[in-house]
């Protein structure tokens, strides 16, 4: 601790020797010269130029002036601006990362001494930059806007704002999927399937600005209401931006190295920060199913990460044991939060059991909008029956690569357990629909083992039918599994002293 | 600096790349890695470089392990891939700053780093030029200085002669020379194997992943070509009779006649070179010339590979 406190200090102290990311300095110096990002600029220029000149053109001919024209000309530009930095900006930073981490073109950056959160950082900033000078070449024309009347200055600023803000987290989503290893066709469906989603984040975009507009940001600043809605919504995106960072960083992190360790922290991090968040939602206005936010954000967080801990190797890495603490004490809770399936499993199990449970309790203890507690009978039965099936996939998948693909890679476990799940998903009802004189009532009726027929169900017991089946099933599994999870136990232990002192550390 | 590959193993799916291989080399040497052409030498040197992880075994740099400390490895090592850089909108001298600055050089000391390496590879002149506007050969060099700009104990080269110009390579060869006087660690691997002969002191041949041969030039001469070729040259002719002697001569074999030359294999010693001399002069025979030709990396290494790859 007082080591790391002096070197903190010791950067403050030495502040003139500070240099920028080296990552930043080059992507800047690039992009200032590539065609690209001139051509886009000036074209993004042009397009402000001749917007303009129409909408003061038309309306010079106009006899009676229109007192709204900068809140329409706004509007126009706002639309323009979410439209090109949504669309250029992360497919521009998701592109130039993805050419980087080909396999046949190996980029020298990753094998010097740059470590992967500098990489990423710097790849984040420079998107950032490049928003910056898109968002200031825009900034003149918004703000000429106001002198036309219809938008007050604070509305053009927010907007501008948050508008930069979600650009920079679109960046971090499109370098994290540039990040994935994944051959170059995979990587082109990312590109097109990031570039249709990126029309999640522009619509919703447009239409909240429009929305600012006609509220007007400059009277709603004096409320409690809207910074704690401006500061909600900035903590969710940062958290989600945050994740996407730590993740791209596994990514690009050696295998030998930790991976799992930051990204389980910061997840376990934002859990329980987006708790207290929604807890405060809560306790505030007395709404109870503003719980749900965090609870279902966490079961589809969790779900995820249920796929990428199964595709832990078992074996870690003498890095990652050199690290494992010799303190009995502290052991146990390294083992949540190390690389590797086993801990792996235990972290999620945990975590979606304390929402489970922590979502029942803030539900019953605010009755005054008695929502139904998310276990009761027949009203949320989804949360532990789709998370007993969760675990009841993976734990096959599990066993099934252990026992007769144990040569291959551990990636595979993961893509079992999706192909499981789907395979039961749609053989079942194929067979049913053609059996069946082609109807597809009878594909409606109850599958068990089937996770999404759950959701498809109207009967109550049919659903308790289903939460029984993968109750059971999970518990086979955990029975057909627990050697493997004991081993597993007992091999977490740092290395012996003898084979520790055989690394010799370079001067 | 001790550079040891230790029972390496690489597969790529059911393909075995590298199938255990170990060697070791040291500072100041130049090792070569010689193979046809997927043998496995790309993959071998891309695991050095920490840009590849090896299924199996390790490659320690003075006790550090690349597999499970890449990050200390990268410091002590400098690698040169077979492809050339590909980065636009980027000059030579930009290249080079970022990659002093990546390595985390800093103020003065990068400034004179990239000075010095500039000077060393004689890109000064071009430092102003856009990557993609230079030549291979500049490239090459570039990105040789690129490898050197954080000082390496082990420089890893992948081809660095492909595609070069005879002046290029000559220029390269004399660097490389230069680099193991410094005291660095070299790998390199190449197919112009008479160059490879000229520069380096000891020897890898791989071939489907598996090594043939290793140890240095000496050693591998010796055991991979016991008989030793001799070659005489005769006034006035007399080649027939010599050849018609010498068939009969105790450890004399495949003697023929090479472009006016005779050349015959001797599976003796020096001295038994001594003696077939003596009595050549001693029968009046008109020697011109009597000298062994040593066998060549490019002997051996047709001798010792089949050509396969995997």
């Amino acid at each position: 601790m007082t080591a790391a406190f002096a070197k903190l200090k010791s950067h403050f102290v030495n502040w003139r020797a500070w240099e920028l990311n080296p990552i930043v300095i080059k992507e800047l110096r690039q992009a200032v010269r590539s065609w690209a990002v001139t051509g886009m600029l000036l074209l993004f220029l042009i397009v402000l130029f001749i917007a303009s000149l129409i909408f003061l053109v038309t309306q010079s001919f106009d006899a009676s002036p229109n007192m709204q024209l900068g809140g329409i000309m706004f509007s126009v530009f706002v639309v323009i601006l979410a439209g090109a930095s949504v669309f250029f900006i992360p497919l521009y930073v998701g592109v130039r990362v993805a050419v980087e981490r080909q396999e046949n073109n190996p980029d020298l950056l990753y094998v010097t001494t740059l470590s992967p959160a500098r990489i990423i950082r710097g790849k984040f900033l420079c998107g950032a930059y490049v928003a910056l000078l898109f968002f200031s070449a825009c900034m003149p024309f918004m703000a000429f806007t106001n002198l036309l009347r219809g938008v007050d200055l604070p509305t053009v600023f927010y907007i501008l704002f948050y508008l930069f803000v979600a650009v920079c987290a679109a960046n971090m989503i499109a370098i994290f999927l540039a990040c994935i290893p994944a051959s170059r066709p995979f990587k082109i469906l990312f590109a097109i399937a990031g570039f249709f989603a990126s029309f999640w984040i522009v619509i919703p975009l447009i239409a909240l600005s429009l929305e600012f507009m006609r509220s007007g940001v400059g009277a709603m600043m004096s409320g409690r209401d809207f910074w704690i809605g401006t500061l909600t919504a900035l903590a969710i995106i940062a958290a989600i931006t945050g994740l996407f960072f730590v993740l791209s960083v596994a990514l690009i992190s050696p295998p030998s190295a930790n991976r799992g360790l930051p990204v389980r922290i910061y997840m376990t991090v934002i859990w329980l920060l987006g708790g207290l968040l929604a807890f405060g939602w809560v306790a505030q206005t007395g709404e109870t199913q503003r719980i749900l936010v965090w609870t279902y954000s966490t079961f589809i967080m969790m779900m995820f990460s249920l796929i990428v801990t199964i595709s832990n190797s078992d074996q870690l890495s003498l890095r990652i044991r050199r690290r494992i603490p010799r303190s009995p004490l502290k052991r146990p809770f390294a083992f949540f939060f190390f690389n590797g399936a086993a801990g792996g499993l235990l972290w999620v199990g945990g975590i979606l059991a304390a929402t489970c449970f922590l979502t029942n309790v803030i539900t019953r203890a605010f009755p005054r909008t008695a929502y139904p507690p998310i276990t009761a009978s027949g009203g949320n039965v989804w949360f532990i029956t789709t998370a007993a099936y969760a675990f009841a996939y993976t734990l096959t998948a599990l066993f099934i690569h252990r026992k007769f693909l144990s040569r291959r890679s551990p990636r595979l476990a993961g893509l079992l357990a999706v192909l499981l799940a789907a395979a039961w998903a749609v053989a079942p009802s194929i067979v049913l629909f053609f059996l069946n004189q082609l109807s597809w009532e009878s594909v409606s009726g109850l599958q068990l083992g089937n996770i999404f027929n759950f959701f498809s169900l109207r009967n109550n017991d049919q659903r308790i039918d289903h939460e029984w089946f993968a109750c059971i099933w999970l518990l086979v599994m955990i029975l057909v599994n627990a050697r493997w999870f004991l081993r597993q136990v007992e091999q977490f232990r740092p290395p012996e002293k003898q084979l520790e002192q055989s690394i010799i550390v370079p001067q | 600096m001790k550079v040891q590959v230790k029972n390496l193993r690489k597969e790529f799916g059911k393909t075995v790349a590298v199938d255990d291989i170990s060697f070791s080399f040291d500072s100041g040497h130049v090792f070569g890695f010689v193979g046809p052409n997927g043998a496995g030498k790309t993959t071998t040197m891309r695991i050095i470089s920490t840009i590849e992880e090896a299924t199996a075994g390790d490659v320690m740099l003075n006790g550090v392990s690349v597999c499970e400390e890449p990050e200390l490895a990268r410091r002590a090592v400098g690698y040169v891939p077979d492809t050339l850089p590909a980065h636009a909108d980027i000059t030579v001298h930009e290249y080079l700053d970022f990659f002093a600055r990546a390595y985390g050089l800093r103020g003065k000391k990068r400034t004179q780093a990239i000075d010095a390496i500039e000077e060393f590879t004689n890109v000064t002149g071009i430092r102003e030029k856009h990557l993609k506007a230079l030549s291979k050969g500049m490239k090459q060099r570039v990105t040789l200085g690129r490898a050197l700009i954080h000082d390496p104990d082990v420089l890893v080269l992948d081809e660095p002669a492909a595609g070069l110009d005879p002046r290029a390579r000559v220029e390269l060869r004399e660097l490389l020379v230069l680099l193991a006087e410094r005291k660095k660690a070299i790998l390199i691997s190449s197919h112009i194997l008479t160059e490879l002969t000229e520069i380096c002191n000891g020897v890898v041949i791989i071939e489907r992943g598996k090594i043939l041969e290793t140890g240095t030039i000496d050693e591998v001469l010796k055991k991979s070509a016991p008989r030793r070729t001799v070659a005489v040259r005769l006034l006035d002719g007399q080649n027939v009779q010599v050849l018609k002697e010498l068939l009969q001569t105790p450890f004399v074999g495949n003697a023929r006649d090479v472009a006016g030359e005779i050349h015959f294999e001797l599976t003796g010693d020096e001295s038994a070179a001594c003696d077939i001399l003596g009595a050549l002069v001693a029968k009046k025979y008109k020697v011109v010339e009597f000298r062994q030709t040593k066998a060549n990396l490019e002997d051996i290494f047709m001798n010792v590979t089949k050509g396969g790859v995997q």
